[in-house]
């Protein structure tokens, strides 16, 4: 069942003549993985501002064409320190402060800041104050507040940014784990080499509008790899001169040597 | 009981009508005693300035020590001490009296109460009594908002300082150092609003909303009678001030 659907969507940003986002159509089903990739510039943060019903009822501007949310969304933003509420004491608080946003009874915030917290294996933390956490661990504690909030659409703007790779793998299995459960995942990412295990379509983004859709092979397609949206092995067997078409992964690489 | 242990309204009820009573008041005796009051005020445990010294929601209230009760006397008294040198230079002795202790009980006030009220406490007891999350967490985010930019730019100062920029040295130095500080830091503060506005809406922040309180402070009958103690006092004094 579809979560998002975006028809011919496109979005100028406050005092801006050149859209950010140019006709762009995009649909979304539950349980489905969808990665946008793309130049900085491309429009894929504001795709997801778009998406989550932030932009323009936030951020101002103007939106043209039409956007269809059926799920109740959430959106993870780039930059963990300026997404903490600034009001717990605690991991625990921090993560029940959009739950308790909600209105939900307390019993049931209980029940979802535990789930949260274990999905992001924070128990150890919970009773931390959030404002002595490393990057990637209050990085971790705003993806848990979000889940928290059991959005059925899950918005992610470079999830891993702050994070070390062991806490990147778990995160890429968190986001299969909650495809699996139904919900539908929109991301935006710069880690293209985990897309390949982790997403079930990419969409690469140019200047605003849609430049290509396809499976995860589009990483290692000739075109996006000369725009250097390549997986890293593509992009090596590229840059080495040998001939295409290009292998998305390791395992990939290792067949076309045997 | 500390200043943190008191109901959030009950700290805003006293940091209220300290500066209502030293304005009421005859000075200089009157503006003295609230002076001394508020001063006093900042010495109690629980008042803190620090961010990212909290002390965990199993110990609201924990006093950090004696070292944090005098940085925040030392803040009152600091910032209150500018206000004396121009009233000095504008005013005869008794006017600057009158005036000067009347702003120090203002500044000693809200320098306390920001030491002293927990932001989350406030919200948490504003939902309870049914006012709307969002202008609790507005009023909240404004309290906070000392302790907040004094870690900001504490940042920014740190930063500069590894570039050769140091704040130390005579006026001049210090001016020059005051300037380079200033607009990164109002710039960079106006930019997090936007961020920050973004992420509160996405978590679930917005008008209208009618909040779960998660954790109530208590507020015990006799904190609720010593408010309206608080009240009644400013009336009397107001009474019998003018007539």
């Amino acid at each position: 069942m579809r979560s998002l659907k975006l028809e011919e969507a496109s979005f100028w940003y406050p005092a801006t003549e050149s859209p950010a986002l140019r006709g762009v159509s995009l649909e979304v089903a539950q349980g489905e993985i969808v990665a946008l990739v793309g130049a900085l510039g491309a429009g894929a943060s504001t795709l997801l501002l778009v998406a989550a019903d932030l932009a323009p009822r936030v951020t101002g501007g103007r939106l043209a064409g039409s956007v269809a949310r059926r799920d109740r969304s959430g959106i993870v933003l780039p930059t963990p320190w300026t997404q903490a509420s600034g009001m717990a004491f605690t991991v625990w608080d921090e993560v029940a402060f959009g739950p308790a946003n909600l209105g939900w009874p307390t019993h049931e915030i209980a029940r979802q800041v535990d789930r949260a917290l274990e999905q992001l294996e924070l128990v150890p933390l919970a009773a931390r104050d959030p404002t002595t956490l490393s990057g990637g661990e209050l990085q971790r504690v705003i993806i848990a507040a979000i889940l928290a909030m059991d959005p059925g659409l899950v918005l992610f703007d470079e999830p891993t940014a702050e994070l070390d790779p062991d806490g990147a793998r778990t995160l890429w299995r968190l986001i299969r784990l909650l495809a699996k459960q139904g919900k539908a995942i929109l991301l935006a990412t710069s880690a293209l080499d985990a897309l390949p295990d982790v997403a079930d379509r990419v969409v690469w983004l140019e200047d605003g509008a849609v430049r290509a859709v396809g499976t995860p092979d589009l990483l290692a397609d000739v075109t996006t790899c000369d725009s250097g949206l390549g997986t890293s092995v593509a992009t090596v067997w590229r840059s080495s001169g040998l001939p295409g078409p290009y292998p998305l992964t390791v395992g990939h690489a290792l067949q076309r040597w045997r | 009981m500390t200043g943190a242990r008191l109901h959030p309204f009950t700290l805003l009820a006293i940091a209220g009508a300290l500066p209502a009573l030293a304005w009421i008041l005859t000075a200089p005796a009157g503006a003295a005693a609230t002076a001394a009051v508020a001063l006093v005020l900042t010495l109690t445990p629980g008042a803190k300035l620090t961010p990212g010294a909290s002390p965990g929601s199993k110990g609201i209230g924990i006093s950090q020590g004696w070292r944090q009760r005098l940085v925040v006397l030392r803040t009152a008294v600091l910032t209150a001490a500018p206000f004396w040198l121009f009233l000095l230079l504008l005013h005869d002795v008794p006017t600057t009296l009158a005036i000067g202790l009347r702003i120090t009980t203002m500044v000693a006030s809200f320098v306390w109460l920001v030491a002293a009220l927990e932001p989350a406490r406030l919200v948490e007891a504003m939902v309870a009594a049914g006012w709307r999350a969002s202008v609790a967490y507005l009023l909240a985010a404004t309290l906070s908002a000392v302790p907040v930019l004094k870690a900001r730019a504490q940042r920014i100062v740190e930063a500069q300082r590894c570039r050769g920029l140091s704040p130390r040295g005579g006026v001049a130095a210090r001016l020059r150092a005051l300037r380079a500080l200033a607009l990164p830091l109002v710039l960079s503060a106006l930019h997090e609003v936007d961020e920050r506005a973004l992420a509160l809406e996405t978590r679930g922040l917005a008008p209208g909303i009618h909040r779960t309180p998660l954790a109530p402070p208590p507020d015990p009958a006799v904190e609720r009678a010593a408010r309206w103690v608080l009240l009644l006092a400013c009336l009397v004094a107001l009474t019998r001030r003018f007539m």
